[in-house]
């Protein structure tokens, strides 16, 4: 008997004590407003900013009496709004890429016409005549370079201007080689590099882009005798010749491709602006700069830098945000385009390139400043944002194989074309 | 008394079970049946709309290629980790019985790996195989080791069943070692003194008498293998080239990243129903074999 | 005769030795990565991408790692959370599976059969097909996320069918019915009976299940992901998960952490695994 009393008060107790942390938990509950404060929380998906963004809504919840919280998760971003939705729990403002925002946005988005950041910028996504993407940042790709480890071979300081062709590149390559360093280049392996980033362009660099890549989908496109892609291709070839990784290109993690590139025991590498997070923390040799990818034809885009706004907030227009939520995420939004401090956050902290035009505060990143004056000049190739979910992953891997030598250009195009052929066409 | 009526019954198996079956029940059965109805959905996984669409899913399921190869791939990975597992596991158990000095010490150590979640572990030995290895056959010029096994489509393979032998061993050892313990001292000893060796011993009785501990230790193995995710997602995320997406990876990216709720719901329903089967059997054969011995 | 004796025991001298090498062969392999991380977390980030093996980095020995990790993985109170729902649902669950076990065994009635096969069959469901429709249920429709309770709630329905197993077999073997039937005549009842007599017997089982069940709810990074959606209500892997996603280009930092999330379940387990090992082991042999 005595063993029962004692399962039975076990039980109890724990019953009880659950009772009462349940009980406890549930004053913070979802209410829009505790403490007459208007509460609501903010999903960050650019890991590189959750601290400074932490930081700065910290600050921002005292000036302002709000109490703003923000999350990062390592998930995929889709599965992860996906369980908020499913919970009933959705942030009221959370960031995404850009094509979230036309299959996610075009549902949940909170229309945010007459806000005054709208007019201060070119970079926000309006579908439909409705504003539903704050862009956060412009991001660019391009051809990372290494000033200082380049003068230190040839003893001049480097003009990026002065590569202008393929043949260009492959020659000062080789000189950079003669003059004792190894291997010039390194490339990235991952899938959206690859994948999303480099291969990309091929759509990108066109005129009638949606026009080609609907002949993609019909599988009428000839990517063995399309210009751009045998263009890019040889650049490609041309990286790979000289890859520091070329023993196991696909073994190279990106730490060690950043390592490389930071301390200048490479010149060249593929990449974007984001990356100056990853690169300054090794023996950062101070001269990093993004110049356009070297291609041996001549056409609209030579000389220019794929981009665009990156990373949009949305702001969520389901039952489960109140107004007074929505109201107070506009004006966060508002403070984020325009306050001293979100400016000096976005451009300095973080070291973005601010998609609005009155921010004016210089860009602490290396990379940044560059992509700034292909900004300031117009000279940036709109992103392609309606690939298709899968596109990066399969498409990427096509890329690595290519990448590891295990396929020619032939089949790797080949295979490209497939994987549009049964692709479902994204509408947009 | 009488414990034949209904009320007696209900009674008993409410007191004992009536709790465990309400949890059971809430958690697993009906989120599960509300899956399957999902899986008669074409649902995005965000919106509101769940358009019905009948069998669509099951069809796209049958004309998904990658999943099917993903699904070959995880039988082949099955087969081959589970008895690596099982062999590994059972040396230890064998060893760490033998009554050697600080076997409980080795009992302790051998578990370590078990402390640690699949998606930490996944991150440690990715480390392992992609730095340290490499600069310790750099050191040591040695060229299996100079490039790293995860770059390519077997190694990548490789590499995840040595993890999971060394993240299950130490757990099915303990299983083992338990086993080892139930069978009796004294019959060991009668086994002894008619003449038989040690090893005659541990093939004609403690094999025999540990049925039960392989049939628990191959059920748990086999269904963890057929259901890898989280070690798969840190050490090799798929990569190279896709070629180590395992089935419930290709599960996750159907229905996540690449946004077909309904079918990536429809293939994990085949994946369980794979796994059950391949289970129950083996169940079924294993309790076979504990009868007869 | 004293001859044959010395050659045995010369030959189990061998064998030990044998044994010996052979298990600290073994244990080296099973120890291998955490030596690892013991060596990276007092380097730099530079010098672990540049040489992982050295021992010192050339930017010399750090402990910067840890305050920093420390801090933002809010070490605490994640640990408070962790421990607290492992302990809970550690607990339930062996008192709940154990009983339900009992019943099953004991008796062939057929919601009986129904309830372990259905167990059974549940061990082998992947979890990313109940994933959706338990968020929808509990928070879509109930509202019960973000409290630890649910969580601890999901852990017992999630791991009770595994339990159950464990314990089925072992009543089935270990429990010997002429036990029960004494205790019968005695005029126990059968809740009395189970108390008295097959719990203490489950011992082994007891602490097997107990250890495994502890590890799983502490290291579970999924499940409380999805329920625990307020950084307060934070549990040792997610904090981790979150924190890898933010600082993952710091791989100090992150060998910091690492070290972090496995240190408390590594003391527990030091110091407790001779109790554990002893449970198992006197259990068995009797």
């Amino acid at each position: 008997m005595k063993k029962k009393l004692l399962a039975v008060t076990l039980v109890t107790a724990m019953t009880v004590s659950m009772a009462a942390c349940g009980g406890s938990d549930s004053g913070s509950g979802d209410s829009g407003s505790s403490d007459g404060k208007v509460s609501f929380t903010i999903f960050n998906s650019k890991s590189e900013i959750q601290e400074y963004l932490e930081e700065a809504v910290e600050k921002y919840n005292e000036e302002n009496d709000v109490d703003i919280e923000v999350y990062y998760s390592n998930d995929t971003v889709a599965a992860h709004l996906s369980t908020k939705y499913a919970s009933n729990d959705p942030y009221a403002l959370a960031m995404t890429d850009a094509k979230d925002i036309y299959s996610l946005g075009v549902e949940y988005g909170y229309d945010m016409s007459g806000a005054a950041w709208v007019d201060d910028t070119d970079y926000a996504i309006t579908v439909d005549g409705k504003v539903l993407g704050f862009p956060t940042c412009i991001e660019a790709r391009g051809i990372l370079y290494n000033a200082d480890a380049i003068k230190e071979i040839t003893g001049e300081d480097f003009d990026p201007d002065s590569i202008k062709t393929l043949d260009d590149f492959d020659d000062f390559c080789a000189e950079l080689v003669k003059g004792g360093m190894e291997a010039p280049t390194a490339i990235l392996k991952p899938d959206w590099s690859l994948g999303a980033h480099y291969l990309q362009q091929v759509y990108e660099e066109r005129e009638d882009v949606d026009g080609f890549v609907d002949s993609l989908y019909a599988g009428t496109a000839d990517l063995n005798n399309d210009e751009k892609f045998n263009a890019l291709m040889d650049t490609f070839d041309v990286l790979m010749k000289y890859n520091a990784f070329a023993s196991g290109p696909i073994s190279a993690e990106d730490e060690m491709v950043h390592q490389k590139m930071s301390e200048g025991e490479v010149a060249f590498q593929f990449g974007g602006c984001w990356e100056w997070n990853d690169l300054v923390d090794y023996d950062y040799t101070g001269n990093i700069g993004l110049m356009p990818v070297p291609q041996n034809i001549e056409d609209a885009y030579t000389g220019y830098l794929v981009g665009g706004g990156s990373k949009y907030f949305y702001i969520d227009n389901s039952e489960y945000t109140t107004d007074e939520q929505r109201a107070a995420a506009m004006d966060f939004l508002e403070w984020f385009a325009s306050a001293e401090d979100a400016q000096t956050l976005v451009s300095d902290t973080c070291g973005m390139i601010s998609p609005f035009n009155s921010n004016t505060v210089e860009c602490s990143n290396d990379l940044g400043k560059s992509v700034k004056e292909y900004v300031d000049a117009g000279k940036l190739v709109p992103n392609y944002d309606y690939d298709p979910d899968d596109h990066y992953s399969k498409v990427g891997a096509y890329m690595q194989e290519y990448l590891a030598g295990q396929i020619d250009r032939d089949e790797l195009a080949d295979k490209i074309e497939e994987y549009w052929a049964s692709a479902t066409p994204v509408e947009h | 008394m009488n414990t034949n009526t209904m009320s007696y019954k209900t009674k008993q198996f409410m007191m004992f079970a009536g709790l465990t079956t309400f949890a059971f029940a809430a958690v697993v059965i009906i989120p599960f049946i509300y899956g399957l109805y999902l899986t008669f959905t074409s649902w995005d996984g965000v919106s509101r709309e769940k358009p019905f669409v009948g069998f669509a899913n099951y069809a796209s399921t049958f004309a998904d290629g990658a999943y099917w190869q993903a699904l070959g791939r995880t039988f082949i990975y099955s087969i081959i980790a589970v008895i690596l597992v099982n062999v590994v596991a059972f040396i230890l158990a064998f060893l760490v019985t033998s009554g050697v000095k600080g076997q409980n010490f080795f009992r302790a150590g051998f578990f370590i790996p078990n402390l640690i979640g699949g998606i930490v572990l996944g991150y440690i030995w990715k480390f392992v195989f992609n730095r340290a290895f490499v600069s310790l056959g750099e050191a040591l010029s040695a060229g299996a080791l100079s490039t790293s096994w995860l770059a390519t489509s077997g190694g990548a393979m490789l590499c995840l069943i040595i993890v999971s032998v060394w993240q299950y061993a130490g757990y099915m050892m303990l299983i083992y070692v338990a086993g080892f313990m139930s069978v009796s001292a004294d019959v060991l000893e009668a086994a002894r003194i008619d003449g038989c060796t040690n090893t005659q011993s541990i093939i004609h009785i403690s094999i025999p008498l540990m049925t039960s501990s392989f049939v628990q230790c191959l059920f748990l193995t086999i269904t963890r293998c057929f259901m890898v995710y989280d070690v798969n997602l840190s050490l090799t995320n798929g990569e190279p080239f896709n070629s180590s997406v395992m089935a419930a990876m290709h599960v996750y990216n159907q229905a996540f990243t690449y946004k077909n709720y309904g079918t990536g719901q429809a293939e994990a329903l085949i994946l369980f129903i794979v796994c059950a089967v391949v289970g129950v059997l083996q169940v079924y054969v294993g309790k076979k074999a504990e009868v007869s011995a | 005769m004293d001859d044959l004796n010395e050659r045995a025991a010369r030959n189990r001298k061998i064998k030990h030795a044998v044994f010996i090498v052979l298990l600290i062969v073994l244990f080296v392999c099973f120890i291998f990565p955490f030596i690892l991380v013991l060596i990276n977390v007092f380097k730099t980030k530079a010098d672990i991408t540049s040489d992982p093996l050295a021992l010192i980095g050339s930017h010399g020995f750090t402990l910067k790692n840890f305050p920093e990790a420390m801090e933002k993985m809010n070490f605490w109170n994640s640990f408070a959370n962790s421990a607290f729902i492992t302990i809970i649902s550690t607990i339930l669950t062996i008192l709940l599976a154990s009983m339900a076990a009992y019943v099953i065994v004991r008796n062939k009635w057929k919601a009986c059969g129904a309830l372990f096969g259905l167990m059974v069959a549940s061990m082998v469901i992947p979890f990313q097909v109940l994933m959706i429709p338990l968020v929808s249920l509990y928070g879509g429709v109930l509202g019960l996320l973000s409290h630890r309770a649910t969580l601890i709630f999901m852990h017992i329905g999630f791991s009770v069918s595994m339990a159950t197993f464990m314990f089925h077999g072992a009543i089935h073997t270990n429990v010997p019915l002429s036990l029960e039937e004494a205790g019968t005549i005695d005029g126990c009842s059968r809740w009395q009976i189970y108390w008295k007599i097959v719990f203490p017997l489950l011992k082994p089982t007891i602490a097997t299940v107990a250890i495994i069940d502890a590890m799983a709810f502490w290291n579970d990074y999924l499940l409380p992901s999805l329920v625990l959606a307020k950084k307060e209500l934070y549990t040792i892997p997610i904090a981790t998960q979150v924190f890898y996603g933010t600082y993952s280009t710091d791989i100090g930092l992150v060998m910091a952490a690492l070290l972090l999330a496995m240190l408390p379940i590594l003391i527990l387990y030091l110091f407790l695994q001779r109790y554990i090992v002893e449970g198992v082991t006197s259990g068995a042999v009797k």
